[in-house]
């Protein structure tokens, strides 16, 4: 299980982590990690025993960002391998468990645009986060979608635009953060966020989740009734059953005899 | 999965409504409506405007009708839009009435004996030996039950014609006294036709359509109640359940689960979802339960939208929308959701 050439995937108790894995290229994203992260996706989905997936990459570096070595140099390039990777980020902002990004050092490109799909982000105080592709002639992916969400359309412009490189500090300043630790506290940090995540209701999880992505591109009377929907399912779940239950059977009955 | 090559394949679909397109508001003007409920309740459903049978207005005011009156505006409406759904149907695949082996016509709008099918065989010159049924009273999700009489004919009579006609005329069901529970049922309904012709034959390929893969139902007998007919004023008045989205909501991954299980498939591995426009909740509440986006259901909120609930004929003006899109492919899949009285949620599986 979870055996691939680009990640290198462990799991304790409920939580896996994958780490990026290319230490010749600075965790470049290839098509065979894209694959690996599309198959690890795909395994995690249908994995009853996983509540977090927690990503990362090396202590020096999480991603330097899409390997341009897979692009084809003389003939028309096309967009398939691109879209590939869209479906895939899809897939993991979507997945069925907790998402950690954890990032330590360079976070470029594609490593950047992976950590805004996910529920939770730290990073060690060194890490440096930069969107290259428009000084470089290409695009950041659907990034151009997500990361105004998080900082604003002024300062989502001034990244993709420019292609300056942030510290942490100022990635959490900005709100793609929520942690920033040194380098000595980051497992403990990492091990802290996820605590803080669990415990681990799908249903919620979910529901609350895709609300608030969906939330900038709704109408208020849409959107209610996409909320009313998802909480008739939040409160005819597991979880919220247990916890009536609870709460009625606490509750001293006046009219019992 | 293992996809099919040969199989009973949709190869055609047609669709009619009524010349006259009513929006909500000019609805609400024709019934003098001022109760600011009903008015909000009318702009509330996402509705734009729909087509209907409404009788003139005298003197400004839209007069009372009997029975008799709306039965007749059913059968008159089912031999008006009934045989232009079918002639849009036969014409392109150079086949008329006579052709047809299997004749399947549903509707839930108005009750008729003899049935449909007979008045249609005399007005549009079917062959006199043709297999037909008529199937009344099965509301919303029909047409996949009759997709699945006519497939299963087309299945055992390969190259022989099946066709199916749904047709609805819900304004033929109104009964106008006011109320919140008769305002929902006419803030919602529609009047359409759609029709299909399902045959197996060798030569069709994906290009003709879909193979009808597979059907799934599911049936909550607990809510046997929560949609169906009551007598208001001795006329038929059709009534829906408050909880009656979300029910569907909570129940809807059941069928599509087992449907694409056996088949290996996940949801992801659907191309298309043709669902049923049975109202906005009920398409928020499936939406949210099986994890379908907007742009997945953008045919079902488009024919809402600017049809209203068609009943039975819904899925089939969904499934033509996406026909004309021409982003089909080559073994690509779909999932039909058509969900009615029952209270039943009806699936299919649609391969090309």
């Amino acid at each position: 299980m979870y055996d691939y050439e680009t990640l290198k995937v462990t799991q304790e108790g409920n939580v896996v982590t994958a780490c990026l894995h290319r230490p010749d290229s600075r965790n470049a994203i290839n098509m065979r990690m894209l694959s690996e992260l599309s198959d690890l996706i795909d395994t995690l989905e249908e994995a009853q025993d996983v509540a977090v997936l927690v990503l990362r990459g090396s202590p020096d570096v999480f991603s330097s960002g899409i390997d341009l070595r897979d692009f084809a140099a003389r003939k028309r390039r096309d967009i398939y391998g691109l879209q590939k990777w869209e479906r895939m980020c899809r897939d993991l902002e979507k997945l069925n468990k907790f998402t950690v990004a954890a990032v330590q050092g360079e976070c470029t490109g594609g490593g950047f645009q992976l950590v805004l799909l996910c529920d939770a982000r730290i990073a060690e105080r060194q890490a440096v986060f930069c969107l290259n592709e428009v000084k470089l002639g290409f695009l950041p992916g659907m990034a151009t979608f997500r990361l105004a969400k998080y900082v604003g359309l002024g300062r989502a412009k001034s990244l993709v635009l420019t292609g300056r490189p942030i510290r942490a500090k100022k990635a959490q300043q900005w709100g793609i953060l929520d942690r920033v630790c040194d380098q000595t506290s980051f497992d403990e940090t990492l091990a802290e966020t996820v605590s803080n995540l669990l415990p681990f209701h799908l249903v919620p999880l979910e529901m609350a989740r895709r609300l608030l992505d969906e939330s900038y591109a709704t109408s208020y009377e849409d959107f209610l009734g996409h909320f009313l929907a998802a909480q008739h399912r939040a409160i005819n779940s597991e979880a919220f059953g247990r916890l009536v239950a609870k709460a009625t059977s606490a509750e001293p009955r006046s009219n019992s005899p | 999965m293992h996809r099919p090559k040969a199989g009973p394949r949709i190869v055609s679909v047609g669709t009619a409504t009524p010349l006259r397109k009513y929006t909500q508001d000019e609805i609400l003007d024709l019934f003098h409506e001022t109760d600011p409920r009903i008015r909000r309740l009318f702009h509330s459903g996402h509705i734009k405007a729909r087509y209907l049978y409404l009788p003139e207005p005298v003197n400004g005011v839209l007069p009372d009708e009997t029975n008799q009156e709306l039965l007749d505006r059913h059968l008159h409406g089912a031999l008006e839009i009934g045989p232009q759904a079918i002639e849009q149907c036969l014409c392109p695949l150079g086949l008329a009435p006579c052709d047809v082996d299997f004749f399947c016509c549903l509707s839930a709008t108005g009750f008729l004996c003899p049935g449909i099918t007979a008045h249609l065989i005399k007005k549009m010159a079917f062959r006199e030996n043709v297999q037909r049924i008529d199937v009344l009273g099965m509301g919303c999700n029909a047409a996949v039950n009759g997709l699945q009489a006519v497939t299963a004919f087309a299945r055992a009579n390969p190259g022989k014609l099946a066709l199916m006609l749904c047709v609805e005329i819900c304004s033929a069901a109104y009964v106008y006294n006011r109320k919140m529970s008769t305002a929902v049922v006419n803030s919602l309904f529609g009047d359409g036709a759609g029709a299909v012709v399902v045959r197996q034959h060798d030569a069709d390929s994906w290009r003709q359509g879909p193979i009808v893969a597979d059907f799934e139902p599911h049936i909550i007998p607990e809510a046997l109640l929560a949609m169906r007919y009551d007598l208001e004023d001795s006329k038929l008045s059709f009534f829906l359940e408050r909880d009656i989205p979300y029910d569907i909501g909570a129940n809807v991954g059941k069928p599509v689960s087992r449907l694409l299980g056996r088949h290996g498939l996940k949801r992801k591995d659907i191309d298309h979802w043709i669902v049923h426009s049975g109202g906005k909740k009920v398409i928020d509440a499936i939406q949210y339960n099986i994890g379908l986006t907007d742009h997945d259901m953008r045919h079902t909120l488009s024919i809402l939208k600017n049809y209203g609930n068609l009943s039975s004929g819904s899925i089939l003006f969904s499934y033509k929308e996406l026909g004309h899109e021409g982003v089909v492919r080559d073994g690509d899949l779909g999932v039909a959701i058509a969900m009615g009285p029952g209270t039943s949620i009806e699936t299919a599986l649609l391969v090309w």
